[in-house]
C-alpha cells in the first residue's frame, strides 16, 4: 500500500504543488490548512510522514505534534517547513520532535530523496 | 547678545525655555522617525514573507515539470522551464537578503558563537562560487592563512559576510580577472584578525567608500545599471561584522580594483 503524507500548510498554492509532487511520486496525499484540521486528520488517518508548516492561521504548527502525541497518533516522521532559517526556530522544531527543518522551497529532488530514506 | 543681556536672568530664562522647546521638538521628530522606520521594517518583513510563499509554489511546480514528472520535455521546453526555476531561485535569494537585513536592522539577530576554522569557511565559499567564477574565467585564490588559529564566532554569519564580499568581487570583476583572500594578524598581541577580499575589478571612487555600505544604496542606481541587486549586501555584511565587534571598510581606486577588509577579534569574551 502507498505510504501516506500529510501536508500541513496554510497556502493552497504550496499545498497544490506539493500534492502533485507526492502524488506523482506514488504517495497518498492528504492536506490540512490549520492546526485544528491537521489534528483531526492525524487522528482519523494513518499518516507515515507529516510535512508541517510552523506558522498556521490558528497557531503554531508544533501544536499539532503535541495534540497527536497526547492521542498516541504521531506520524512515523515529521518534517517541519519554514520560510526562513532561524536557529531558534530550528531548535524548537527539533525539540518538539521534528526529524528535520526544511526551508521552503525545498529542491524537489532532495525532498523526495530524504522522504524515501526516512520512510525506508 | 551683549554681556549685560547674557547675565539678565529674565533673558536667560527665556533663552532656556526656547532651548527646551527646541529639544522637545527634536525629541518628537526623533520618535516620529523611529516609528516610521519601524513601520518600514515591518512592511519589508511582511512583504518578503508574502512574496516568498507564492514564489516557493512557482518554483516547485516548475521543478516538477523540469524533472519530467508530468511527462517528458523536449530540450527547448526543458531549457525554458529551467529558466523559471533559476529566475525564481534568484528572486528567493533577493527576498532572503531583505529578510536578513530586516532582522539585523531591528536587532533580531544574535550571534551563536562556536570555535571553527575561518580558512575552512573561506574554502567552502570559494567552492560554492566555482561555477560562477568559471563562467567569467576568474581566478579566486586564498593567498595564506594555514597558520591562522581557530576563531570564536558565528560561523553562518561570517560565511554570509565572506559569501557577500566574494560574490560582489565576482560580480564587479570583468572576465579573466583575479580575486584573492588573505589574512593578517594585527594588534599588540596579534589578537585581531584582518581579512582581505581583493579583486582586479572596476573599483570604487573615494567618494563612494561610505555609500557602498549604506542600505539600498548602489553606486550606479540607474534602471539601466549593469549589476542588479537589493543594495543590501554590504549593509548586512557591516551589521554582521559589527555584531562581532569588528570593523569593515574598503580601499579602492576607480579602474584599479577594490580591497575590502574586515577585522575580527581573535579572543572575544566567551559567553
Amino acid at each position: 500500500m502507498a505510504e501516506t503524507i500529510l501536508i500541513v500548510e496554510d497556502s493552497t498554492l504550496v499545498t497544490d504543488a506539493l500534492a502533485i509532487l507526492f502524488g506523482e511520486a506514488g504517495y497518498t496525499v492528504h492536506s490540512a490548512r490549520t492546526v485544528a484540521g491537521a489534528t483531526d486528520l492525524g487522528k482519523e488517518q494513518h499518516i507515515d510522514l507529516m510535512l508541517l508548516d510552523v506558522s498556521l492561521p490558528d497557531g503554531s504548527g508544533l501544536d499539532v505534534l503535541d495534540a497527536l502525541r497526547r492521542d498516541d497518533r504521531l506520524p512515523r516522521v515529521t518534517l517541519a517547513m519554514t520560510g526562513h532559517t532561524d536557529p531558534g526556530m530550528r531548535r524548537d522544531c527539533l525539540a518538539a520532535g521534528c526529524t528535520d527543518v526544511l526551508v521552503k522551497p525545498v529542491p524537489i529532488r532532495d525532498l523526495l530523496r530524504q522522504i524515501k530514506r526516512l520512510l525506508a | 547678545m551683549t554681556m549685560a543681556e547674557g547675565l539678565d536672568p529674565v533673558a536667560l530664562r527665556k533663552r532656556l525655555a526656547a532651548l527646551e522647546a527646541q529639544a522637545e521638538e527634536a525629541r518628537e521628530i526623533i520618535d516620529e522617525l523611529k516609528s516610521r522606520d519601524a513601520l518600514k521594517t515591518q512592511f519589508l518583513s511582511n512583504i518578503s514573507h508574502d512574496l516568498r510563499t507564492p514564489l516557493a509554489a512557482i518554483i516547485t511546480h516548475a521543478e516538477i515539470l523540469r524533472e519530467g514528472m508530468l511527462g517528458d520535455l523536449n530540450p527547448r521546453q526543458h531549457q525554458s522551464v529551467s529558466g523559471i526555476v533559476n529566475g525564481g531561485q534568484q528572486l528567493i535569494d533577493m527576498i532572503d537578503e531583505i529578510l536578513t537585513y530586516v532582522r539585523s536592522a531591528s536587532d533580531q539577530v544574535s550571534l551563536i558563537r562556536n570555535q571553527f576554522s575561518i580558512i575552512e569557511v573561506v574554502d567552502q565559499v570559494k567552492l560554492l562560487n566555482e561555477a560562477l567564477s568559471a563562467k567569467k574565467r576568474l581566478t579566486i585564490e586564498r593567498l595564506n592563512g594555514d597558520d591562522i588559529p581557530p576563531v570564536y564566532a558565528d560561523r553562518d554569519k561570517l560565511k554570509h559576510v565572506l559569501g557577500n564580499l566574494i560574490g560582489n568581487a565576482i560580480k564587479f570583476t570583468p572576465d579573466g580577472g583575479h580575486i584573492w583572500i588573505q589574512f593578517a594578524r594585527r594588534g599588540a598581541d596579534g589578537d585581531e584578525l584582518l581579512v582581505e577580499v581583493g579583486d582586479t575589478g572596476q573599483g570604487i571612487s573615494r567618494d563612494h567608500y561610505e555609500l557602498v555600505f549604506r542600505e539600498f544604496a548602489q553606486v550606479d542606481s540607474s534602471p539601466s545599471r549593469p549589476h542588479h541587486g537589493t543594495g543590501l549586501g554590504l549593509a548586512i555584511a557591516r551589521k554582521l561584522v559589527e555584531l562581532h565587534s569588528g570593523r569593515i571598510w574598503v580601499e579602492s581606486e576607480l579602474g584599479k580594483g577594490s580591497r575590502f577588509f574586515f577585522t575580527l577579534p581573535l579572543n572575544p569574551p566567551r559567553d
